[in-house]
């Protein structure tokens, strides 16, 4: 995976959990680790690896942020604090960088910086030749691609984070049958976690249900990422087909459901049709 | 090359590297001509009168004035002049020259649809043979916008109708073309002979059928990454039965099944056929007839080069290969949509010859293409897009960047190339700077956002650097990867021809984004997305925006005030500020900035999310 080749001493762990794109199951054989660094994350991202001391120098704010903007979406650079380019002393680190960017989190959209047209395409190439690989992955043109494929029948896990809350979840979608049952599930990973998190905060702290993810009516709003990296509502697609392309699952504010996100769904219209 | 006239060189140009091959200066489109006082000099005509008082819209006069003479000689000299930079100096000589180039200017070119209005196209032009016209910026692609923004083709269809009742050629680019719009062009133009649409919406297969049947003398019928709605028409059965003029059919976006039988009753009867790209839902057999029918072909979209499910058995297998090898003047390929990796060695006859090859859709890693490229000696553009590094995680060995290298090491006349992948080293990139010098047009799209050297961990800096550095000849460029100002740096000091550039993800400060629009002078298109510059970044360009085409900023650090102060500074710029429909309006935070410089002013069309400062 980018980020962590194995000829690299230090390989932080917590890149693995950075989905790449579509490649990111390959990190399902190291499940039980990512449990683990997720139970565990409470400070701030990388903290416990070979650090650079450029993480000490922020301020809580800044590490919220940057919490924030890493459960937001998949290969942003802060990650590569861990990496080897940044020394400590170097004042030009990509945290200033992220923190010049509007602090409220909204999903990225149009990166890749493939026509959309392109990516109704390959989908299609791909479902053609179904037989040969599992469904919703890509082309398989080496040995290694059936790995891939393999670990995918495992259950289905999927990442799942949610604004305001540092810990981010896995659920297994195998396990459900409907929307309904996901929201369920939604509700009982992150009610207690949403709570502690407003309790810290200087909120009330006591726990109240997450509802209204899949109607926009709630606080909060049940995304997902596609096998296309496109960022999508949960709920506008049969279950299957849905279970068939989610690469990842985001609750976020129902607030904060940029129009960019909007215009993502006419192409979802366009498909429907 | 022998064997192609210019037309088909310049069009392949257009086609596979998206720009345009303008070198020339903004296309001044003012309808007052320059006035006399200003325009002496130029005269080598000691008879030649100055008095410009007298240059009318009509020669009437019965005694022919040395001007009328003048004006004659100068229309049939000027008609020869087909570069848009020459006949943009031209008519600033003087009035007389003015007039003169705009009675004889046939081809105009329109970078920015907004720009100007249709009347104004009309009131200077008066016989144009031949439209280019751009619509939407590119970052559209992309979702970036929403749609129904606007570039709507229907104003200049109805405008043009009646103005130009002998036009032959339109060529648009994300444009909004309807159905009606293409009923009226069919209807309106009977000397019609080149439609081509580039990244185009708005229309389907029954809009095609019409032009198809009524423009009897049509030659070109380009289809290129558009959307075509599937009205479920055989379009194909549409030509006229009889022989026809086309020289050029791409039909490659268009996402429906085709008439097969009709495709090769149409191909045998188009004898002067050079170009031809079909569609995904041709198969590797009915290609290969189409070959052996069709050999004089200079340009193939190969359509999905796979099998037709279920019908090969029965049959021994076509030779693929022989078909190629046959083909002897193809130089253009493109396809593969559904690219069966076995077959792929058919393409070997023709690889010498190539000079465009474009695998942007087809699911190929570089140890596929690497053989193939190894035998592309005459190699200018190519295109691909590596989806999935498969090997990246498990191998100790590099795929993306030694793609690269065998890329650089292979083609070293490459002067276009469009490179998608996961990730790359500054050395991969280093040495393509040294061993492709003709390199005009540089993009390349590391898909992970922010991803540094993946061998260093440093940042892409060096690369880029390089590649505006020793590619003395860049016009296009396009970055990814992690890159701090530095980068920027390099293209303020070194890309002096750089003409577009393209910027996600990147730079550290208003530095990056000030060294940039200080340092490039030909910058014309500026498009950045998600990159850390804001106002100050923004004020330092202001003696650049209306020398450029256009300028797209988004989830950038702009504010509305500052978005204000350069819209109330250049009177002559149009200052789009994009966002949603319940947008505050008091939120002083721009998301996406989209400035171009106009002759009549805003829009009128402009839709309930556009705010124009």
């Amino acid at each position: 995976m980018e980020g962590c080749p194995r000829n690299r001493e230090t390989c932080p762990k917590l890149l693995d959990l950075i989905p790449q794109g579509r490649k990111w199951y390959h990190e399902e054989k190291k499940n039980s680790d990512q449990e683990k660094k997720l139970e565990l994350r409470l400070g701030p991202p990388g903290v416990d690896e070979d650090d650079r001391s450029a993480m000490n120098t922020e301020t809580r704010n800044n590490i919220k942020q940057q919490q924030n903007i890493k459960k937001e979406s998949e290969d942003k650079s802060i990650f590569s604090l861990n990496g080897n380019h940044f020394s400590p002393s170097n004042k030009t680190t990509h945290v200033p960088h992220i923190s010049h960017k509007r602090t409220a989190p909204g999903p990225v959209v149009g990166w890749p910086p493939v026509r959309s047209f392109r990516k109704n395409l390959a989908s299609t190439s791909s479902s053609k030749l179904g037989n040969e690989s599992s469904h919703g992955a890509q082309i398989n043109k080496s040995g290694d691609g059936e790995k891939q494929v393999e670990l995918k029948r495992e259950g289905m896990f999927v990442k799942i984070n949610m604004d305001s809350v540092p810990i981010g979840r896995k659920v297994d979608l195998s396990a459900y049958n409907s929307y309904e049952q996901l929201s369920f599930a939604v509700d009982n990973l992150f009610r207690g976690l949403l709570a502690a998190q407003r309790d810290t905060s200087g909120g009330e702290g006591e726990e109240k249900p997450i509802i209204g993810l899949l109607d926009g009516k709630g606080e909060f709003t049940l995304t997902y990422e596609d096998n296309e990296g496109d960022k999508m509502l949960v709920g506008d697609v049969p279950w299957q087909m849905f279970v068939s392309s989610v690469k990842r699952l985001r609750v976020i504010k129902s607030s904060e459901i940029s129009s960019a996100l909007r215009f993502g769904c006419s192409k979802q219209e366009k498909m429907r049709n | 090359k022998a064997n192609q006239s210019p037309l088909y060189m310049t069009q392949d140009r257009t086609e596979m590297s998206e720009d345009d091959d303008d070198q020339s200066p903004p296309s001044d489109l003012r309808s007052e001509p320059p006035c006399s006082s200003s325009s002496s000099a130029v005269d080598s005509t000691p008879n030649k009168s100055r008095n410009c008082i007298s240059s009318s819209g009509t020669m009437t006069a019965s005694q022919p004035f040395p001007d009328h003479v003048l004006e004659n000689v100068l229309e049939n000299v000027l008609q020869f002049l087909d570069s848009r930079c020459d006949r943009n100096s031209a008519s600033l000589v003087c009035k007389s020259w003015w007039k003169v180039e705009a009675l004889t200017r046939s081809e105009v070119f329109i970078g920015n649809c907004y720009a100007l209005s249709p009347a104004r196209l009309t009131q200077r032009f008066k016989r144009v043979r031949s439209l280019v016209l751009k619509g939407k910026p590119r970052f559209a692609d992309f979702n970036l916008m929403p749609p129904d923004w606007g570039a709507n083709f229907a104003p200049w269809v109805s405008t043009m109708a009646k103005a130009y009742p002998w036009l032959e050629k339109v060529d648009l680019k994300r444009m909004f073309v309807t159905d009606d719009d293409l009923a009226l062009l069919a209807e309106s133009f009977p000397g019609f002979k080149e439609l081509i649409l580039v990244c185009c919406e708005g229309f389907g297969t029954s809009g095609i059928a019409l032009v198809a049947n009524k423009c009897r003398k049509l030659k070109v019928l380009d289809l290129i990454e558009s959307e075509v709605t599937d009205d479920e028409i055989d379009w194909i059965s549409c030509f006229p039965e009889d022989v026809t003029s086309l020289e050029s059919l791409a039909f490659d976006c268009v996402e429906a099944p085709i008439n097969f039988k009709a495709l090769e009753g149409l191909v045998g009867r188009s004898p002067f056929l050079r170009k031809l790209r079909l569609n995904r839902f041709v198969s590797l057999e009915e290609l290969h007839r189409l070959l052996l029918g069709a050999p004089q072909l200079t340009c193939l979209g190969t359509g999905s080069f796979s099998h037709d499910n279920g019908a090969h058995q029965s049959e021994p297998e076509p030779d693929y290969a022989a078909a190629f090898r046959a083909c002897k003047s193809v130089v253009c390929l493109s396809g593969f949509r559904e690219l069966m990796p076995e077959y792929l060695p058919a393409i070997f006859p023709v690889c010498a010859n190539l000079t465009s090859l474009n695998f942007s859709y087809a699911n190929i890693s570089p140890d596929m293409f690497k053989p193939i490229i190894h035998n592309c000696h005459k190699l200018q553009v190519f295109w691909v897009c590596i989806l999935l590094d498969l090997c990246l995680h498990d191998s100790e060995g590099p795929v993306s960047e030694l793609g690269l290298q065998a890329i650089s090491e292979g083609c070293r006349n490459l002067e276009s190339i469009l490179y998608f992948c996961q990730r790359m080293t500054n050395a991969a990139v280093i040495a393509m700077s040294e061993n492709c010098p003709e390199l005009t047009v540089f993009r390349l799209c590391i898909m992970g956002r922010h991803r540094p050297d993946h061998v260093t961990g440093k940042p892409m800096d060096e690369g880029f650097g390089a590649i505006v550095k020793n590619c003395k000849k860049l016009t296009r460029l396009a970055v990814s990867g992690l890159l701090t100002d530095q980068a920027f740096r390099y293209m303020g000091e070194y890309g002096k021809l750089i003409r577009t550039l393209s910027v996600a993800f990147a730079g550290d400060s208003d530095m990056a984004l000030r060294h940039v629009l200080e340092g490039c002078p030909r910058l014309q298109k500026l498009e950045i997305r998600d990159s850390p510059f804001g106002d100050v970044a923004l004020r330092c360009g202001m003696h650049r925006y209306y020398n450029m085409r256009f300028v797209w900023m988004s989830a950038c650090s702009l504010s509305k005030s500052c978005c204000k102060d350069v819209a109330r500074a250049m009177q002559n710029l149009v200052v789009e500020v994009i966002g949603s429909d319940d947008d505050d309006d008091n939120r002083d935070y721009v998301e996406t900035l989209y400035m171009y410089r106009s002759l009549d002013g805003p829009r009128k069309d402009a839709p309930k999310f556009v705010t124009i400062l």
